[in-house]
């Protein structure tokens, strides 16, 4: 417990007791800037996947008046409840677009959502009456600290205590938990590259972001694990160099898991590695290659997969 | 007829005719000077004879050759031009510059200036006084030294035809008389020379042959003694003045009074 | 007669030390592979030497990834030098370089507009077309401004260039998705990253077919030291040789950006380095920017793929990083001769 209180104060989050209920009115240090709430949200727009899965995670669909640059289909288990949400925008909505909704609250995926051509600068939208909240793994003015899943969790833990619903923030905390301890480390020691985009040069999963707290929990190695960043862009020449047992994909809208493998298997260089040649791929979903809630199913998932994998000892 | 002749040329530009009916005939192995006040058309008139500008009308025949019809390269064997004043941007030696002579004479293929080039641009460089300045760059040099350089550049052309415009205008006294004693020279040894002059003295006693522009006209043409009148400065140039033959001076001589229209100059009244 | 020693002199180092440089080159990485195996193994695919020293995949490290990469890198530098130079002298205008005619934006806009449509591994067609457009384009305009001049077809060239660009930018703006853009700017400032045998074929094919016509035109450029008109008066055929100059160049630097991006500097810088050393004799200058000019590409590349391990740099900002100052250190030495 003592250090779960410790983490959100280095985050600068609140600190609450679990299951308590939230007294108004809340204020919050959120990447930098001061958010205060009379009381809970009632009118919510989310911007980027991760927010709105977040909230209907929480059961808080109703307070949900518009929705922006989402990043694939809503999970299974989220599909009914966010089936019929108002699309706001392809990409980041501008400013008007958002404010037409009349919200109270923008919950922003990437810091970047709240810029001047998007849904507005957070003073700018704090005088307007609306609040604003930045994922906190996603602040990029302060530098996040490297991500763990007890700072997921303690994202949830914040939605909670905003929106009043801290027991269901708490019982969804528990859930994953649970989950996550019954992953099993894979312990055969394999190396892996998390390969989320690029052609000529790639762009990898790197030691601080989601990528590598989701490769640690799987008992992966990861080859970037050096490079202190979410991702970074690699050299193909060090992905071969490697030659790592196994690749994750990223399966995006834009960029499939199914072209990135045919790109490693025309490649005549990548097409060599043991990976490529043995089809020994970990795919998951991009929205869930984020900090959110979807980190720990997606783990679970990628688990199973890898435990299919047959790969010689070396 | 040998010479450069010229019949009934006319330039055109922006609608207009800058020279029109434009005949001169230019004797073989002499210098003939073309002269005529700013906007005359001399300039236009000597590049309209190398092709260098476009002929709305008329001919151009240099010893019975037809300067239009020839392939460039073959005219720039016969015939080198001097402009008026030649600037560039590019890092140039004073040789590299005598050199670019050569080029009418190099094939495209030729990695440099050949024994027989360097021979001749040597001795060009020397016609005009200029060796000294061989390896210096040519941008730094003065306009004076410049000008020399570039008819220099032109010798090493070796042409029978030579056509300069105003090629002593930036020349002190002593430059300009050992320049066009150059040329008299090279006109003995049967190169045919037009220059474009304003100095009308100097055109009197360097030139064999006059030819007088006013308006893009040739309007009139013949020996200094015969061409250089005062009616004819009156008209052309504006200019009351005298024409006076001095006992030993195979040339005449002008002396200028005023300017039309100013008051009585300084020796009258 | 004395100074064609010393040029041919030149010219031999600088080709001994461009085949110096690429023998050293293979030999950097973020791999760990001693020089020793990094020779055999390209003696090996020459068949030159019996043995393969490495594992298969360290193989096509140097072979696959290396070698075309230092190869392309190479040629690139040299076209990008001879098109800067060529279009300094047909424009008069020392601060001219390749892409004066809006053959980077057209390139631009077509390598980006390939990318969002899906077609990323055709950027190089798409960059191709663009700047080819683009050059048509900047050319008509000119003829209708009154007569394709040097100062007409740079000032169509900046119009279109600043068309390109708007359109790109609102092509990024409008279309690109979160992974795209980070190729997108890697493209814009110039990037070799992940060069095939293809390109590099690509690369030589132009040079091959392109660098000969503007080398024979050295004469002709040194004619135009003066003007059109004292040109024309040396016999040279001015429009002809412009406009063959105009498209050899121009299908040069299309090839160049299609496969390295929009590299920036090595086309403006080299030409006056090497002008200050041997002087304005196209004759002698041409080859010799080719030479500087690769050299100078093989090393900024290898310094872009290597001195960050694991990461790597686009190698236009390397350029851009050596040029800036080495070009603002050429103006001095402009300021003291002019």
């Amino acid at each position: 417990m003592r250090r779960l209180a410790a983490l959100p104060l280095l985050l600068g989050l609140v600190v609450l007791p679990a299951e308590a209920a939230t007294t108004y009115p809340l204020t919050l240090q959120n990447c930098g800037f001061a958010v205060t709430f009379d009381k809970a949200p009632q009118r919510v727009v989310t911007i980027k996947s991760t927010a709105t899965e977040l909230l209907l995670s929480l059961g808080l669909r109703d307070r949900i008046v518009g929705v922006g640059f989402q990043d694939g289909p809503l999970p299974a288990d989220l599909a009914a409840a966010g089936a019929g949400l108002k699309v706001l925008s392809e990409k980041a909505p501008s400013q008007e677009v958002v404010l037409e909704t009349e919200p109270d609250f923008v919950y922003g995926g990437w810091e970047s959502n709240f810029a001047g051509d998007a849904a507005g600068e957070r003073p700018s939208l704090k005088q307007l009456g609306v609040a604003s909240y930045v994922s906190p793994p996603a602040c990029r003015s302060i530098r996040p600290p490297k991500l763990t899943f007890d700072a997921v969790f303690a994202e949830i833990g914040e939605m909670g205590a905003i929106f009043d619903v801290a027991p269901a923030a708490a019982a969804l905390v528990a859930k994953q938990k649970a989950m996550l301890a019954a992953v099993r480390r894979d312990a055969r020691g394999l190396t892996a590259v998390w390969y989320s985009s690029g052609t000529k040069a790639p762009y990898v999963g790197a030691g601080s972001g989601a990528p590598a707290m989701i490769m640690e929990a799987l008992g992966l190695r990861n080859v970037f694990a050096g490079v202190d960043d979410g991702w970074t862009s690699a050299n193909w020449e060090a992905v071969v160099d490697a030659n790592p047992d196994v690749i994750v994909l990223v399966d995006a809208a834009w960029n499939s898991a199914e072209q990135k493998r045919k790109l490693l298997a025309a490649n005549p260089i990548t097409g060599k590695l043991d990976a490529v040649v043995n089809q020994r791929y970990l795919v998951i979903p991009f929205p869930a290659s984020e900090a959110g809630v979807r980190n720990v199913p997606a783990a679970v998932d990628m688990a199973r997969q890898l435990g299919a994998l047959q790969i010689p000892a070396k | 007829m040998s010479g450069l002749v010229l019949r009934d040329v006319e330039v055109r530009a922006g609608g207009r005719a800058i020279v029109a009916d434009a005949s001169l005939a230019a004797p073989k192995g002499r210098v003939t000077g073309l002269l005529g006040p700013n906007g005359a058309g001399k300039s236009t008139l000597l590049a309209a004879t190398l092709g260098l500008r476009r002929r709305a009308q008329g001919s151009v025949h240099f010893d019975g050759l037809d300067l239009a019809a020839m392939p460039a390269a073959e005219r720039a064997r016969l015939a080198a031009y001097v402009e008026q004043s030649a600037a560039t941007s590019e890092r140039l030696t004073v040789r590299d510059v005598v050199a670019l002579g050569r080029i009418p004479y190099q094939s495209v293929w030729q990695s440099g200036p050949g024994a027989g080039d360097e021979a001749i641009v040597a001795s060009a460089l020397a016609a005009l006084g200029v060796t000294g300045f061989g390896d210096r760059l040519y941008q730094t040099l003065s306009g004076g030294e410049q000008q020399r350089v570039q008819i220099a550049r032109a010798l090493a052309q070796e042409p029978t035809l030579l056509l300069l415009d105003e090629p002593t205008s930036h020349l002190d006294i002593e430059a300009q008389l050992t320049t066009l004693d150059l040329l008299r020279e090279r006109a003995q040894a049967g190169c045919t020379i037009i220059l474009a002059m304003h100095d009308l003295n100097l055109a009197a006693r360097h030139c064999d042959h006059l030819a007088v522009m006013k308006d893009g006209r040739v309007v009139a043409e013949g020996a200094p003694a015969a061409v250089l009148s005062a009616p004819l400065l009156l008209d052309v140039y504006g200019v009351h003045a005298t024409i006076v033959q001095l006992p030993g001076h195979g040339a005449p001589l002008v002396v200028y009074d005023r300017a039309r229209g100013s008051g009585a100059g300084p020796d009258s009244g | 007669m004395r100074r064609r020693p010393a040029s041919f002199l030149a010219s031999a180092g600088l080709v001994v030390l461009l085949l110096a440089s690429a023998t050293l080159a293979v030999t950097f990485g973020p791999a760990d592979i001693s020089a020793g195996d990094a020779w055999m193994t390209v003696l090996h695919h020459l068949r030159l030497a019996d043995t393969a020293p490495l594992s298969p995949l360290r193989d096509a490290i140097v072979w696959e990834l290396r070698l075309p990469r230092i190869l392309a890198a190479a040629g690139v530098g040299a076209g990008l030098a001879l098109a800067g130079t060529v279009m300094q002298v047909l424009t008069r205008n020392p601060l001219a370089d390749p892409y004066l005619l809006g053959l980077s934006s057209g390139a631009a806009l077509g390598a980006v507009g390939f990318l969002l449509a899906g077609m990323a591994l055709l950027m190089p067609l798409g960059a191709f077309l663009g700047s080819l457009a683009a050059l048509v384009l900047a050319l008509a305009i000119a003829r209708l401004l009154g007569g394709a001049t040097p100062t007409r077809a740079i000032l169509a060239g900046i119009s279109i260039a600043a068309l390109a660009s708007a359109a790109t930018s609102l092509l990024i703006f409008w279309s690109a998705t979160g992974d795209s853009y980070r190729e997108i700017l890697s493209w814009l400032m110039g990037s070799l990253s992940g060069t095939t045998w293809g390109d590099t074929g690509l690369v030589a094919l132009a040079l091959v077919v392109c660098a000969p016509v503007i080398l024979l035109s050295g004469r002709g450029l040194d004619a135009f030291a003066f003007g059109d008109a004292a040109a024309a008066s040396l016999g040279i055929d001015i429009v002809r040789l412009r406009w063959t100059l105009l498209t050899a160049t121009a299908l040069l630097t299309g090839v160049m950006v299609a496969i390295g991006g929009a590299i920036g500097f090595v086309g403006l810088v080299v030409p006056h380095a090497v002008r200050l050393a041997v002087g304005s004799r196209h004759r002698v200058l041409l080859p010799a920017s080719m030479l500087v000019g690769a050299v100078f590409m093989l090393w900024t590349d290898t310094a872009a793929r290597s001195l960050f391990d694991p990461r790597e740099l686009p190698v236009g900002i390397v350029t851009a990083l050596v040029g800036a100052p080495a070009f603002l250190l050429i103006l001095l030495r402009y300021r003291r001769i002019t």
